[in-house]
């Protein structure tokens, strides 16, 4: 009879129980679920005084959990030595005093106090908290695989996250606007991905060792305290006399800062890697837009050039004449012509501009255009060089001028007004074989403006005589030991073979030259002309 | 680049406005669950998070804010989030934070919609 009044309460506390085991499985700390179990015992007996302790392991010490005392009593009734499930109903000042481990070998504790009515727990109640007992272990359990579900999602989910973010890092770092973006870029994916307290980019002199820059993140932490850090690590990278060191110090947790992992030096690693990537590419990149500039603006000043340079020479009733211009690869700005000025005048321009490329094809251009236009004026050969000068002075920075030599040539008598504007020496050979030099006239156009005449010089050419016009090219064309093919070279080949066909003279001469240098690249432009006079 | 990480909350009825400025990160992550578990904001449902000024964000800062998207979940409230960078967006989204949360364009979208 009893016993069927037993299983009739029991019944009537399936439905508590339940509840009881809902509430406990949604707790999400220990603390919850302790607090929730202290209620569920409250509510099934009447006991004032019910006391919850706690500990991680059997030997270590008790926490009484709840309610908070200063006293403890699991000091006193409470085992030292591993607990499972003593339960113990008799002792005087206690209805019950329970311990028992749970699924991750921690240790739960219960005491309750004396009931009102002094009495002893009676059998249903003993049940009961034997029920509770074992409904906290599975919802603590419950609790436990929850934890471990969460914690194993928020792990996967977080690989993903650190795998996406370093793609996402590469893509990045490959499209930085500049160095400072491209190193805070960096330096936030990699604090981030590896939960970093902070980071640092160092980027020093390869040689000397200086610091030349330090990017921090987060802003306004300290360098030396991110260098100095007790938990830190690091990757480095050299590149084009440059060290670049990526440090990050602290890896954090929920419970405070630890030592990174190997996955963390990995990840690094990878981004100073992408960094590093990034970096070379950029050079590269700018290298070859450096070089295709280059590239378009010598094959411009070709263009130029070889628009003024004459594709053929007049023909000359008397005369012989031949002329070359081979331009260097990086385009000088030399420059030759034979203008038929009308009735059997004829003017013959040798020049060379200071510099390379487009400027100083550009200015060849400008000296051909104002050319053309005073040689049209008739005037005095030392005036027209006197405006010449004032142009060029005034179009050109200081730093730009053009060595010039002009002759004009009567056929019919053989006069020849010259005037030599800083160019080389032109060479002229006798039919007796004496060497004259035509070096008056001034400094180069461009140069100065103070007004000083140019100075000309008229000499009268023979049958046999032979006019050599030359630029620096020729006399300066060096070999792989740097010596040059000099003046004297030169002026033996003139002096052997002028008396050749001129264009046979202009082939060997180039030939010479080239034998010299022996497939050395050609450093400057060689343009000559050579003016025979036959009868 | 933000420099120590800044915060400001205000209540708006039972809706908590935060904005947040710098790297969200431990430290971070517990002065925002500090001001959810405070007895003032006991009766706080919902949350805004205007995330403007922070770029980055840790997985340390990440499991905080989950952590608040619990809180107010089981309070049947609502979260969400203004102004996220995309790649905070990007790793809100492989996190599953969205699952439970919400993006607006504006902070009076967000308040007319916890309404």
């Amino acid at each position: 009879m009893e016993q069927n009044h037993l299983v009739e309460n029991l019944s009537s506390q399936v439905q508590s129980f339940q509840e009881g085991f809902k509430k406990l499985t949604k707790a999400d700390s220990l603390e919850d679920i302790m607090k929730n179990f202290w209620r569920l015992l409250k509510a099934n007996f009447f006991i004032s005084d019910i006391y919850l302790y706690h500990r991680n392991a059997p030997n270590s010490p008790w926490e009484n959990l709840i309610p908070q005392q200063i006293v403890s009593q699991s000091d006193i009734l409470l085992p030292k030595e591993r607990a499972s499930s003593v339960v113990d109903y008799d002792n005087h000042n206690y209805s019950a005093i329970i311990t028992f481990s749970l699924t991750d070998a921690s240790e739960i504790g219960i005491i309750l106090g004396v009931k009102p009515d002094n009495t002893r727990l009676t059998d249903f109640e003993k049940i009961t908290l034997q029920m509770l007992v074992q409904i906290f272990s599975g919802a603590y359990e419950s609790f436990l695989n929850q934890k471990k579900e969460k914690t194993l999602i928020f792990g996967l989910n977080e690989k993903i996250m650190q795998l996406n973010n370093l793609i996402d890092a590469g893509i990045e770092l490959s499209r930085f606007d500049n160095y400072n973006s491209l190193f805070e870029i960096a330096l936030e994916k990699i604090t981030s991905l590896t939960n970093a307290s902070s980071g640092l980019i160092t980027l020093s002199n390869d040689e000397t060792g200086s610091v030349e820059s330090t990017i921090v993140f987060p802003a306004g932490i300290p360098p030396e305290n991110i260098i100095n850090s007790g938990f830190r690590i690091e990757s480095y990278f050299n590149f084009n006399k440059k060290n670049y060191r990526f440090i990050l110090s602290e890896k954090e947790t929920r419970k405070g800062v630890t030592n990174f992992n190997e996955l963390d030096q990995l990840l690094l690693n990878a981004v100073s890697k992408q960094t590093q990537t990034a970096i070379e590419n950029d050079y590269l990149l700018k290298q070859s837009l450096e070089k295709e500039r280059i590239e378009k603006e010598m094959a411009l000043a070709a263009a130029i050039q070889q628009r003024i340079i004459p594709e053929q020479l007049p023909k000359i009733e008397g005369y012989e004449l031949s002329g070359i211009n081979i331009p260097s690869r990086e385009v000088g700005g030399d420059y030759y012509d034979c203008i038929d000025l009308g009735n059997g005048i004829y003017a013959f321009i040798i020049a060379d501009v200071t510099g390379k490329g487009i400027s100083a094809a550009l200015l060849v251009n400008t000296l051909n255009a104002a050319l053309y236009s005073y040689l049209e004026f008739n005037l005095p050969l030392n005036d027209m060089v006197d405006k010449l000068n004032k142009l060029i002075f005034n179009a050109t920075p200081s730093d730009k001028f053009i060595t010039f030599f002009i002759a004009v040539l009567d056929a019919k008598t053989g006069n020849l007004d010259a005037v030599n504007a800083g160019h080389n020496p032109v060479l002229l050979i006798r039919n007796d074989g004496t060497l004259e030099k035509i070096e008056a006239g001034g400094l180069g156009l461009g140069m100065l403006d103070l007004g000083l005449p140019f100075k000309g010089q008229r000499l009268t050419l023979n049958a046999g005589d032979r006019l050599f016009l030359y630029t620096d090219g020729i006399p300066e064309a060096m070999n792989i030991n740097e010596e040059e093919y000099s003046d004297e070279r030169m002026i033996d080949f003139f002096r052997n073979n002028s008396n050749q066909p001129s264009l046979e003279f202009i082939t060997g001469m180039v030939n010479d030259v080239k034998s010299h240098v022996n497939g050395e690249p050609q450093s400057d432009d060689i343009t000559c002309l050579i003016l025979k006079k036959i009868n | 680049m933000s420099e120590e990480f800044k915060f400001q909350s205000e209540k708006a009825g039972d809706t908590l406005v935060i904005k947040t400025e710098g790297y969200i990160n431990n430290v971070a992550g517990e002065k925002i669950s500090r001001v959810f578990s405070d007895e003032s904001n006991i009766n706080v449902k919902n949350a805004v998070f205007d995330l403007e000024k922070s770029k980055v964000i840790n997985s340390i800062g990440i499991s905080y804010l989950l952590e608040v998207i619990e809180l107010l979940s089981e309070k049947g409230g609502k979260i969400i989030f203004l102004n996220l960078d995309p790649t905070i967006d990007k790793t809100f989204k492989i996190m599953g934070l969205f699952q439970f949360s919400q993006t607006a364009d504006s902070l009076d979208t967000a308040l007319k919609d916890l309404t």
